[in-house]
């Protein structure tokens, strides 16, 4: 019963770094951006959430819509701003641009927020302290629950998305071939933007679970964007669904290793990233390559 | 149909391609320090103007070379640990008021420059904020606190430069031991000294508090794969096991991990009465509402390194409500500081008035270290004397908000001064404060007044 327990907390775990990781693969998929300051945004999410909480005293959950449209604003912009100019120089200056975007959120935040732990837990309310109890040793979290709900709505929302509506076509049309796109009549500055935009909402998405399960201070950052990028590189590049069956992995590699031994729990994640990397040219991946 | 969309994205980005830029990624993600580099720091003179050294009539702006003091001041202001040094702008504030005049030293009087810099709780850093102090600014004395990660390199670059160095806020056993010395041989050091708590202390306070609550003595424990974790595994567990608790250790977790379920899953097929832990803030929470949601519920959980701040149990919400952790200072201790004059209690309310903050307990020990920096000063009866000042240091006794500090009388390192840590508990507020903390022990230091009992978690 204590392996079904650790394989169903390491379930939980992995919905978590799905969301998280979704807003990178979205970006990594359509603009190939490697985004160094996901980790950072989903912060800055999380502290406008929590200054508008603190605040007005409003459920967490209410808020999110505001902040959500925000974050999506932040993205839009930082696109139109930033990104769009960095992408004509070449792969390096993107990945420079968001590295130093990261250190100045982190430190803007420092400065604004002052370095105390801000939490989104008790606010949320009975949500994050019920849980279902089956066995002495196995109870179910509603707010594991919860996050694993909204990260399979969310990454299965934005593969409806990109499947079925104009603009979602158009993401696709304007990733596989941004000049061929325009020809068509798409605008393809636009569609980065808005592209830009969902992913780092969705990275305020999680930076708010962030602060309702743990807690965030202005450097959580760059700690959690490693999961995030483990999460993505197992599942796959660019593949949504990848993205969450990546977080799952990783989530149970890391409470199974602490079934073992508590220090084993972000070694056997590594390994098992490191795992996949190593056998890159054989199964789906090589066959994916292929193909590419 | 999904499968589809996958492809759509994926065939357009080989795999290679992704690797080639995570490559760049992870090699951006290893010099953070570099960039990070060009933190500056801020410089104050403050004092009096020269006009009386030597009778003559002079401006400050001519005072001749050797006039002025300098000293280093180094705390984490960013970065993981820099919730330690959010309140070391406003005692700086407190010990550039009193020096506003300078010192009289030996018939001299002197200017007192303070050079505050952030080792953005990093060794690299701290090491080199450490070298620029002593290199370019040439300071005469250095004082650093809040943990090894900080202090342990400002004092190493100190101690070979021969510059007299004070440190605060860290296990003594990881300054002292923790940088080379033997226990049974005499100390290395000339240059450095310490004032802090060390593992004895935890044990005093811990054994002497426990037994307000009966429990089964049995203790979960979450000591993480750090310096202060391994540590506290080699030196307290024994100690405790000594008084006939029971350590359950699950074994040492890395930090910034993510569940802990595991390790929750054994305290309670060990019925662990009792929990003690040493995280890092943020792993606290994250197990703390984890053992929440599988039923995890001692009657005595004791904290340490977190919950030292108050906005660390604000973060927890209900969760927070009695959890137990010692302090090395609080506004309760009855001692005041010699520089500015200024008692804890005066301390702790002048912070909270000028910032809107509540008081941590930082405030203590930061303002003890300009009383004994000054104090060393003055006895060396030369400033500028490096090994004048050392060794006014290895014989100083000086009341500061910690206590009553007197090197020289402990018999294990001529460097360290054991300070004293009071149990206490978070409960809710009954004043402007979410969470109050109350002392419930003074075994280490029967003037420091108790105003309540332990009170049992669940």
């Amino acid at each position: 019963m204590t392996y079904v327990n650790a394989v169903f907390q390491g379930i939980i775990l992995g919905g978590f770094y799905a969301l998280l990781a979704c807003g990178l693969s979205l970006i990594f998929g359509v603009m190939r951006i490697i985004n160094l300051a996901h980790g950072s945004l989903a912060v800055l999410g999380a502290f406008i959430t929590w200054w508008i909480v603190d605040k007005t005293s409003l459920s967490p959950f209410l808020v999110l819509i505001p902040s959500l449209i925000v974050m999506f604003g932040v993205g839009w912009a930082l696109q139109r701003g930033l990104l769009e100019r960095s992408l004509r120089a070449g792969i390096l200056i993107p990945l420079l641009t968001t590295f130093g975007l990261a250190i100045v959120i982190d430190n803007v935040l420092l400065g604004v927020f002052s370095p105390d732990v801000r939490s989104l837990g008790g606010q949320a309310g009975a949500v994050t302290t019920t849980s279902w109890k089956v066995s002495q040793q196995f109870s179910i979290s509603a707010l594991g629950i919860l996050i694993l709900a909204v990260a399979v709505a969310v990454l299965g929302g934005l593969s409806l998305f990109l499947r079925r509506t104009t603009l979602g076509r158009a993401m696709r049309a304007t990733a596989q071939d941004s000049d061929t796109a325009e020809l068509v009549g798409i605008d393809s500055r636009g569609v980065y933007a808005r592209a830009a935009g969902i992913a780092v909402a969705t990275a305020a998405l999680a930076g708010v679970f962030l602060a309702i399960r743990a807690v965030v201070e202005p450097s959580a950052g760059p700690t959690q964007l490693i999961f995030a990028f483990e999460a993505v590189v197992i599942g796959g590049f660019g593949s949504l669904w990848g993205t969450l069956v990546g977080g799952l992995i990783l989530g149970v590699a890391q409470t199974l290793g602490a079934q073992i031994n508590p220090q084993y729990a972000n070694l056997a994640g590594h390994l098992v990233f490191l795992a996949v990397i190593a056998v890159r040219s054989g199964g789906i991946l090589a066959a994916r390559e292929g193909t590419a | 149909m999904a499968d589809k969309i996958d492809r759509i994205l994926a065939d357009q980005i080989s795999r290679r391609d992704l690797l080639k830029r995570a490559g760049i990624a992870g090699g951006l993600l290893a010099v953070p320090g570099v960039l990070a580099a060009c933190g500056s720091s801020t410089t104050t003179t403050t004092g009096g103007s020269a006009t009386t050294a030597g009778g003559t009539a002079t401006t400050a702006g001519s005072a001749p070379a050797g006039e002025t003091i300098k000293i280093g001041f180094v705390s984490p202001r960013t970065g993981p640990a820099s919730g330690f040094g959010e309140p070391d702008p406003y005692v700086i504030d407190l010990a550039k008021k009193a020096l506003a005049n300078g010192l009289d030293i030996g018939g001299k009087k002197y200017n007192v420059e303070i050079i505050d810099k952030d080792g953005q709780s990093n060794p690299a850093m701290g090491a080199q904020v450490a070298q620029e102090l002593i290199n370019s600014d040439k300071v005469d004395l250095i004082l650093t606190t809040s943990t090894p990660e900080t202090i342990n390199p400002v004092s190493d670059a100190a101690e070979a430069a021969g510059v007299p160095h004070i440190c605060t806020v860290c296990p003594w056993e990881a300054w002292y031991f923790g940088r080379g010395a033997k226990p049974d041989q005499p100390s290395p050091f000339k240059f450095g000294f310490i004032f802090a708590f060390g593992v004895e202390q935890f044990h005093q306070t811990y054994v002497s508090s426990w037994p307000q609550i009966p429990t089964n003595k049995k203790i979960g424990v979450m000591w993480p794969n750090d310096a202060d974790g391994n540590a506290i595994r080699a030196a307290l567990g024994p100690l405790l096991a000594k008084d006939g608790y029971t350590i359950v250790d699950p074994g040492a977790y890395e930090n910034g991990t993510n569940d802990y379920s595991a390790q929750i899953s054994k305290f309670k097929s060990e019925n662990c009465e009792m929990f003690n832990t040493f995280p890092i803030p943020p792993d606290f929470t994250t197990f703390w509402r984890q053992a929440a949601q599988q039923g995890f519920k001692p009657k005595i959980v004791q904290l340490a390194k977190t919950g030292l701040f108050p906005s660390q149990i604000e973060a927890l919400g209900d969760l927070g409500n009695n959890l137990a952790g010692a302090a090395y200072w609080a506004p309760i201790f009855p001692y005041k500081s010699t520089l500015t004059g200024v008692t804890s209690k005066e301390l702790g309310d002048g912070y909270e008035k000028a910032s809107g903050k509540q008081w941590n307990q930082q405030l203590g020990p930061s303002l003890s270290l300009f009383d004994v920096g000054i104090e060393a000063l003055k006895a060396s009866g030369n400033p500028k004397d490096k090994a004048a000042v050392a060794a006014a240091m290895a014989k100083m006794k000086v009341e500061t908000p910690l206590g009553i500090l007197e090197w020289g009388k402990f018999p294990v390192s001529p460097n360290v001064v054991p300070t004293t840590l009071v149990n206490g508990q978070w409960v809710k507020g009954t004043g402007k404060w979410p969470f109050d903390w109350v002392c419930v022990d003074n075994v280490e230091d029967p003037n420091i007044p108790t105003s309540a009992k332990l009170q049992p978690y669940a």
